[in-house]
C-alpha cells in the first residue's frame, strides 16, 4: 500500500522522536528564583550592560555565573521568560526597600536569562556528555569483514563497466580454444541458434565465462537471478560451491536463484560459467542435420528497493575482489529515537546476537584457518604462527597494541597446550569479539589518545574498525597533532566507503531509505508500473551520486541541480526523447527542476495514488531540510477524496482541510512549503493546470527568527534551502549525528557555528564537511571537550 | 557437500546460540503421546548386483541367503527380500540416470542437457522422492515432527551435481545434495554443542576484563557496561541450566579430519553410520537416506583385494567369472554396511522403553540396476530389514513384474500417509504391494 494513503497527520513516532529531543534538550528545572539578602545602591550608571550590573549589584550573592554564593546558595535556573524575570527583579530584588528599576532590571533579566537561567542557557553551559556506546549493527557487520577478511579497497579500483567475458569454442572453458576477451557491460545476451559470433562459433557448441566483481550498493538482501535455458553456473563470494548450480539443466527450468545478504558498498567476487551443448557424453554425431537449439542468458537481481532487473553496468567490475565474511546472524535494529542510529543501548536480544555472531565467525575462522592465516597444516610451529596470527587478530579488533595483561588474558590464556588449535581459536575470536574492547570501538580503554583518534575517524566516516596499517602509523606518531588527523579525515573521506555512508545518509534523510512499494493509479499512469519505479529509483541514485559524490561534492547543487536521469523506459512516461532501449543518460537542464527535491522518484514517493500531497512534501522540507520540529497532529485525518471535490486544485483541497485552528499552526508551515511543489503531479511529472486550473506554486516560511520568506515557486524556495544558515545548519547537525553518532551539543556549544562558516570557506563541499565533523571529534582532547 | 556456507549455517541455525540441546532432545511430544516411532532409512548401492549370488532361490520364510546376502543371516527373520520389483518408469535419460533419478521419485525425468550412454538427454526428476515426502508427512504432526525431519547421507559421492549423483528430490527439479563429509554432518548435528562448549570457556575470562575495563572508564558509562555485565552473566547462568538437561546419548566421536578418498570408505562408512544412529537416538531426524557413491559409481574396494572400479567391473558380461565374483564381493560389502546399522539399531534401545531401534525402524537397501551388464531395470533390488512398518518379515517374494512404484506407496502407508498415487499414477496400479503385511 502507498503510505500516503495514511491519515494526512503521518509520522506520529517522528513527531513523538521530536518531542523527546525538545524535552531532554530543555530539561525542566524548577524553584524559586533571585532571593538576595544584600540591600545594593541602585541604578548607578543606567548605560552599564545587563551583564555589568549583574555582576556589580547581584554577583556577591548568587556567584558570578549564577551558581550560588554566600548570600544565597541555590543556583538561580529556571523557567520564567525575560519578561517576567524583569518583573519580579522589580518588585522584589535587591531586597530591601529599594528594588531595581527598568532599565537594568529588564537588562539584569534578559542577561541571566540567556547566560545561565534559561533550559535552553543551561544546556548551552553544560553540554551532554560524549557517552560511551557500542557499535551499531552496521558497524558490527562492516567491522568483522575487515577484521575475518583482512583489510582490503571496498571495491577494484578501476570503473564499474561490466564484467570480464571469456567466450570459448568448446564446452570446458578450454584456454586454447578461447576465441574472445572482453569486457560486457552486462550479462544479458540472446544469442538465438548462433554462437556469440556466427562465423566463429559452433552453433552447438560453446562456452563462456564471465568473472569480476558485483558492487551491493545498499545492505541487505539481494536476489540474484540467472535466467538461462542452457547450462549455468554461479560462483559467489569465494564459496568452494556455486551458489546457483544449473549445470544440469531441465527444460522447464528457466531461472534460479539464491537470495545473499550483503553489505552495502562493497565489490563480491563473482563468476558466472555458461555452455551451451549437453553435457556427459559427447553427443555431437547426434546434430548432424540438426537446427540448432537456441541460447540466451541474464544475469538478474532483485535488490532492496527495486524490482527484478539485469545487474547494472554501475555494479560490475571487470576486476576480481576478495571474498567478504558477511555475518548472517540477525541483531535486533538500532536505537533511532533521536533521529540517528547510536549504539547507545545494549539488550538482551543484542546481547544474543552478538554471541551468535561471534560464535559464527569463529566457525568459520577456525574452519578456514590455513586460508586465513597463511599458516601450513603441515607447519611444525603451526601452534606458535597461528597465536601470532590471533594477536594480530585481537590487536586489529582493539585498534591498539595490546598491553601484557590483555594478551595474556585474550590470547596466551587460550592456547592452552590442551586444547586443539581449531578450539583455541574459536576461544580467541569469541572472546575478542564478545569483549567490551572491541564492541566500544575502543572508548572501553578510558583513553583518550591517537588510537581513539584512529577508531573514531575510521568509524566516522567508514563504519568500519581502522586498518593494522592506521594502527601502525599511529604507533609511529602519525595521528598525533591536529594537521595529521585533518589531513587523514580528507583522504579518507575520498574513498568509496565514505561514499557509503554519506549515501546511507542522504537515502535516510530524505525518507527513501525503507520505502514501501510506490503504487499508482494505472488509469492515471499506465506506464508507472513496478519496473518504472525501479528505474525511477535508480534515476535518483544517480541525480545524489552525481550531484553530492562528484568532484564538488557541493551541497548547493544537491539543492539546485536542474539535471535528471532517464532510461528508454521512464523517457516515455516523461516525455523525454530518448530511444525506448536507452540506458540511464542525464537528460538537458529542465529551468522547471530544482534539486533533488524535484526528482521524480522524491515526488512519487511523497503523494497519492492519484494526486499531489503537498502535506507530505511540506513536512519532509520542514523537518528534514529545515530542521525544524514538529507537534504530532492532535488526532488522525484521512484526506478529502478529490472525488468530492472533483473541480477543487489538490492546493484548494488542502487548504481547506486544513483550515480549523487545531490543524493551522503547523499546516501554517507545512503546506506554503508543500506548495511549491504543486508544479509536479502524482509522479513528478512537471504540469502547468490542475482540472483546467492553473496551479499556483508560491509559498512561503516563516524562519526561526520570525521572518516570512515568499516563494513565487519551487526554485526559489530551493535557493532559500541551499543558501540559507538556517538549512545549511540542519543539514549540518543531521550529518553530524549520522556520522559521529554522540549529540552535536556535546561537543560544545559553538561546534555547529565552527562546521558552518568551514562549510562555507569549503564551498560547500560535503566531502569537506564530513572529514572535518570527523576530525574535530576525534579526541575528547580535539574537541575542547572535558 | 554440495552447499554454501550459508545454507550450512542456516541449517545449524546460529541465531538461536543460547538453547541450542532442546531440539536436540528426544521429543517431548513422544514421551506424551505414547505413539510409536516409526523411521525410515533408505541406502542405496550403485551398478546392479548379480543376481546369481543375490536372491534366493526359494520364496516364503523358509530360504537360503547366497552370499552376497549372508552378512544378514543374524537379522534373517527380520529381513524381507522382495524380487520381481522393477523401475518401470520411462522416458528420457539412459537407464543409470532413470534408475537412480526414478529410483525413489517414481516419476520421469524431465528432457534436459544431461547426455548419456544411450537415449536421450535428460534434466532432473519431475517429482519429490518418497523419503521427502515421508518427512513432510511427519514434519506436519507436533507428534512426529522432528529438529530436522530427515537426513541426507553419503559416502564419496562426486563433488558435481549432476542426474547421476542425486537420488532425493524435495520436488521437481529440486535434488537434494546428500552430506558426504562426517564432518559436515557432524557440525549440522552437533555443532551447537561444541559452540557452547567454547562459550562456556571464555565466559570466566570476559567477566574479569569487564571488571577491568569497568575500573577505567568514567563513572557515568558505567551504568551502560554494568547492563552489559549483567547480561553476560545471565547468558551463563542459562548455558549452566541448559547443561543440567544432558544431550541424552553419547556424542559420537568424529576423528578429526578424515579425508574424502576412495580408501577411506570404509572408515567414511560407519562414520556416517554411527553419526545416524545418533540422529535416531536423539530423534533429530526419523528419515534418513545414506547413499554410497552414486549411480554409475567407480569406488575401488582395495580393501577387498579389488583394484578395478565398480562400474567397469559391472559391464563385465556373466561369462567372466572373475568379475562377477569380485561384483559379488562388492554387493556383500555393501551387505556388511546394512548389517552393522541393522546391529546398531538393534543394540540400542529406544529412550521411552519401547524396544530397540530396530524394531521401529524400517532400512530399504536398494539400488539403480537390476544387473549392471544389461543395464536393466527389471528386478531392481529391494532388501528390507527391521520391523518399523509393520511389514511381515522374515520372507522372500517374488511379484513377477510389478512396478517398483507400489512399493513407495506402502512405504507411505506403513507410515499412515494415506496416499493411493505416488510419482508416475499409471505405475500404481491398485496401490501398495500386496502380501506385505
Amino acid at each position: 500500500m502507498d503510505e500516503p494513503r495514511r491519515p494526512v497527520c503521518f509520522d506520529f513516532e517522528i513527531a513523538m522522536t521530536n518531542l523527546r529531543i525538545t524535552r531532554s534538550t530543555f530539561p525542566i528545572v524548577g524553584g524559586i528564583v533571585l532571593i538576595s539578602a544584600v540591600s545594593m545602591p541602585l541604578g548607578q550608571k543606567p548605560s552599564s550592560t545587563g551583564a555589568q550590573v549583574y555582576q556589580e549589584q547581584c554577583a556577591k550573592c548568587h556567584g558570578a555565573k549564577g551558581d550560588g554564593g554566600k548570600g544565597y546558595s541555590l543556583p538561580l535556573r529556571g523557567k520564567l521568560s525575560i519578561a517576567e524575570l524583569g518583573a519580579f527583579i522589580k518588585k522584589s530584588m535587591p531586597p530591601g526597600a529599594k528594588h531595581c528599576l527598568s532599565p537594568d532590571a529588564d537588562k539584569v533579566a534578559s542577561y541571566i536569562h540567556g547566560a545561565f537561567y534559561s533550559p535552553v542557557a543551561q544546556e548551552r553551559n553544560r553540554p551532554p556528555g560524549i557517552s560511551m556506546s557500542r557499535l551499531t549493527v552496521r558497524q558490527f557487520r562492516n567491522a568483522i569483514a575487515d577484521l575475518v577478511g583482512g583489510y582490503h579497497p571496498a571495491t577494484p579500483a578501476i570503473k564499474a563497466e561490466g564484467l570480464r567475458g571469456q567466450y570459448f569454442k568448446g564446452q570446458n572453458f578450454n584456454g586454447n580454444e578461447r576465441l574472445l576477451d572482453r569486457v560486457d557491460r552486462q550479462v544479458a545476451f540472446d544469442f538465438g541458434s548462433a554462437g556469440p559470433i556466427p562465423e566463429k562459433f559452433d552453433p552447438f557448441k560453446f562456452s563462456i565465462f564471465w568473472d569480476g566483481s558485483l558492487l551491493a550498493p545498499d545492505s541487505g538482501e539481494y536476489e540474484i537471478v540467472l535466467k538461462s535455458n542452457q547450462s549455468t553456473r554461479l560462483w559467489f563470494d569465494g564459496a568452494p560451491l556455486p551458489h546457483i548450480d544449473g549445470w544440469v539443466k531441465s527444460i522447464n527450468d528457466p531461472s534460479r536463484s539464491v537470495v545473499v545478504n550483503l553489505i552495502g558498498g562493497r565489490a563480491y567476487p563473482i563468476r558466472i560459467d555458461f555452455s551451451k551443448s549437453t553435457t556427459g557424453v559427447d553427443d555431437a554425431a547426434k546434430n548432424k542435420g540438426k537446427k540448432p537449439s537456441t541460447s540466451a542468458i541474464s544475469l538478474m537481481w532483485r535488490r532492496p528497493n527495486h524490482a527484478l532487473e539485469n545487474v547494472p553496468t554501475n555494479c560490475l567490475f571487470s576486476q576480481w575482489s576478495p571474498p567478504i565474511f558477511v555475518v548472517e546472524t540477525p541483531f535486533p535494529p538500532d536505537d533511532r529515537s533521536i533521529g540517528f542510529e547510536r549504539g547507545n543501548t545494549v539488550s538482551k536480544a543484542w546481547d544474543e546476537a552478538t554471541t551468535g555472531a561471534a560464535l559464527e565467525t569463529a566457525r568459520y575462522v577456525a574452519n578456514n584457518l590455513t586460508m586465513l592465516s597463511g599458516v601450513a597444516e603441515e607447519d611444525p610451529k603451526r601452534r606458535e604462527k597461528v597465536m601470532a596470527y590471533c594477536h594480530a587478530f585481537v590487536e586489529h579488533a582493539f585498534g591498539r597494541p595490546l598491553l601484557p595483561e590483555v594478551e595474556a588474558l585474550y590470547v596466551t590464556k587460550q592456547f592452552d597446550p590442551s586444547i586443539s588449535i581449531e578450539g583455541a581459536v574459536k576461544r580467541v575470536v569469541v572472546l575478542a569479539i564478545k569483549s567490551p574492547r572491541f564492541l566500544y570501538r575502543g572508548s572501553a580503554t578510558g583513553a583518550d589518545d591517537a588510537y581513539v583518534a584512529a577508531a573514531n575517524l575510521s568509524f566516522g566516516l567508514w563504519d568500519t574498525l581502522p586498518s593494522p596499517e592506521q594502527i601502525h602509523a599511529v604507533e609511529a606518531g602519525k595521528l598525533s597533532t591536529r594537521e595529521e588527523i585533518e589531513s587523514q579525515a580528507e583522504k579518507m573521506s575520498e574513498d568509496p566507503r565514505a561514499w557509503t555512508k554519506l549515501r546511507e545518509f542522504l537515502l535516510r534523510w530524505l525518507k527513501v531509505d525503507e520505502v514501501p512499494d510506490i503504487v499508482k493509479n494505472p488509469k492515471s499512469f499506465p506506464d508507472f508500473d513496478a519496473a518504472a519505479v525501479s528505474d525511477l529509483r535508480t534515476s535518483f541514485e544517480l541525480f545524489l551520486e552525481r550531484t553530492a559524490w562528484s568532484e564538488k561534492s557541493d551541497y548547493r547543487e544537491l539543492m539546485l541541480s536542474q539535471e535528471t536521469f532517464m532510461n528508454g523506459r521512464l523517457a516515455k512516461i516523461y516525455g523525454a526523447t530518448l530511444p525506448t532501449d536507452s540506458d540511464f543518460v542525464a537528460l538537458p537542464p529542465e529551468a522547471s527542476r530544482a534539486g533533488v527535491l524535484t526528482q521524480p522518484y522524491l515526488l512519487s514517493r511523497f503523494a497519492y495514488l492519484d494526486t499531489s500531497s503537498p502535506i507530505h512534501r511540506g513536512v519532509l522540507i520542514l523537518r528534514n531540510l529545515l530542521g525544524r520540529n514538529l507537534q504530532p497532529p492532535p488526532s488522525a485525518f484521512a484526506p478529502l477524496a478529490p472525488s468530492l471535490h472533483p473541480s477543487w486544485t489538490t492546493r484548494e483541497r488542502v487548504t481547506v482541510q486544513t483550515k480549523p485552528a487545531a490543524c493551522i499552526g503547523c499546516h501554517g508551515q507545512i503546506n506554503p512549503l508543500g506548495f511549491t511543489l504543486e508544479r509536479f503531479d502524482a509522479i513528478g511529472r512537471v504540469r502547468d493546470l490542475e482540472n483546467g486550473k492553473p496551479v499556483d506554486s508560491s509559498g512561503s516560511y516563516v524562519t526561526r527568527a520570525g521572518k516570512t520568506i515568499k516563494f513565487a515557486n519551487v526554485n526559489e524556495l530551493a535557493n532559500y534551502i541551499a543558501n540559507s544558515d538556517e538549512a545549511q545548519s540542519a543539514f549540518i547537525e543531521k550529518l553530524f549525528h549520522h556520522l559521529v553518532k554522540q549529540p552535536v551539543l556535546a561537543y560544545g556549544p559553538n561546534t555547529l557555528a565552527t562546521l558552518q562558516s568551514s562549510f562555507a570557506e569549503n564551498r560547500y563541499s560535503i566531502r569537506k564537511l564530513m572529514a572535518k565533523i570527523v576530525a574535530m571529534t576525534a579526541t575528547k582532547r580535539q574537541a575542547g571537550v572535558r | 557437500m554440495n552447499r554454501t556456507r550459508r545454507e550450512f549455517l542456516r541449517d545449524v541455525g546460529v541465531s538461536a546460540a543460547v538453547f541450542p540441546f532442546v531440539a536436540n532432545l528426544p521429543s517431548l511430544a513422544s514421551h506424551a503421546g505414547r505413539v510409536k516411532k516409526q523411521r525410515l532409512v533408505v541406502i542405496f548401492s550403485p551398478d546392479g548386483i548379480v543376481p546369481k549370488t543375490f536372491w534366493p532361490d526359494a520364496t516364503g520364510a523358509s530360504f537360503e541367503f547366497k552370499q552376497i546376502l549372508k552378512p544378514l543371516q543374524p537379522f534373517k527373520n527380520r529381513t524381507l527380500v522382495l524380487r520381481g520389483v522393477s523401475d518401470r518408469v520411462r522416458g528420457d535419460g539412459d537407464n543409470h540416470m532413470r534408475g537412480i533419478g526414478c529410483l525413489l521419485t517414481g516419476s520421469e525425468l524431465y528432457p534436459g542437457n544431461v547426455q548419456g550412454g544411450s537415449d536421450t538427454p535428460a534434466g532432473w526428476a519431475s517429482g519429490i522422492s518418497i523419503d521427502q515426502e515421508i518427512k513432510n508427512y511427519l514434519q506436519k504432526s507436533a507428534v512426529t515432527r522432528t529438529r530436522f525431519g530427515s537426513l541426507e547421507f553419503g559416502v564419496m559421492v562426486p563433488e558435481h551435481a549432476d542426474t547421476w549423483t542425486r537420488m532425493c528430490y524435495s520436488g521437481p527439479n529440486k535434488p537434494i545434495a546428500p552430506i558426504d563429509d562426517p564432518h559436515q554432518m557432524f557440525g549440522k548435528l552437533y555443532g551447537q554443542l561444541k559452540d557452547q562448549e567454547t562459550l562456556k570457556s571464555v565466559l570466566d575470562d570476559l567477566r574479569e576484563d569487564l571488571g577491568r575495563v569497568r575500573a577505567v572508564i568514567g563513572s557515568a558509562d558505567r551504568k551502560l557496561l554494568d547492563e552489559h555485565t549483567t547480561l553476560v552473566r545471565e547468558m551463563e547462568q542459562e548455558i549452566l541450566a541448559a547443561r543440567t538437561t544432558d544431550v541424552g546419548h553419547a556424542v559420537p566421536m568424529v576423528e578429526p579430519k578424515v579425508r574424502r578418498i576412495n580408501d577411506n570408505i570404509p572408515t567414511l562408512s560407519k562414520l556416517q553410520i554411527d553419526l545416524l544412529v545418533s540422529s535416531f537416538v536423539a530423534d533429530s531426524s526419523r528419515v534418513a537416506t545414506l547413499q554410497y557413491t552414486n549411480s554409475v559409481g567407480q569406488a575401488r574396494m582395495t580393501w577387498l583385494g579389488i583394484q578395478e572400479g565398480q562400474h567397469d567391473l559391472s559391464h563385465e558380461p556373466d561369462s567372466n567369472a572373475t568379475a562377477q565374483d569380485k561384483l559379488t564381493k562388492i554387493n556383500e560389502w555393501y551387505c556388511s554396511q546394512l548389517a552393522y546399522l541393522a546391529q546398531r539399531l538393534a543394540s540400542t534401545q529406544e529412550s521411552d522403553g519401547s524396544g530397540s531401534l530396530l524394531d521401529n525402524t524400517l532400512i530399504v537397501w536398494t539400488n539403480e540396476l537390476g544387473q549392471g551388464n544389461s543395464h536393466t531395470l527389471e528386478d531392481i533390488p529391494f532388501v528390507l530389514v527391521g520391523n518399523g512398518l509393520g511389514f511381515s518379515m522374515g520372507r522372500s517374494l517374488n511379484y513377477g513384474h510389478l512396478p517398483h512404484n507400489r512399493l513407495l506407496l506402502s512405504i507411505a502407508q506403513g507410515f499412515g500417509h494415506r496416499i493411493d498415487k505416488f510419482g508416475n499414477p499409471d505405475f500404481c496400479g491398485a496401490g501398495g504391494l500386496p502380501d506385505l503385511t
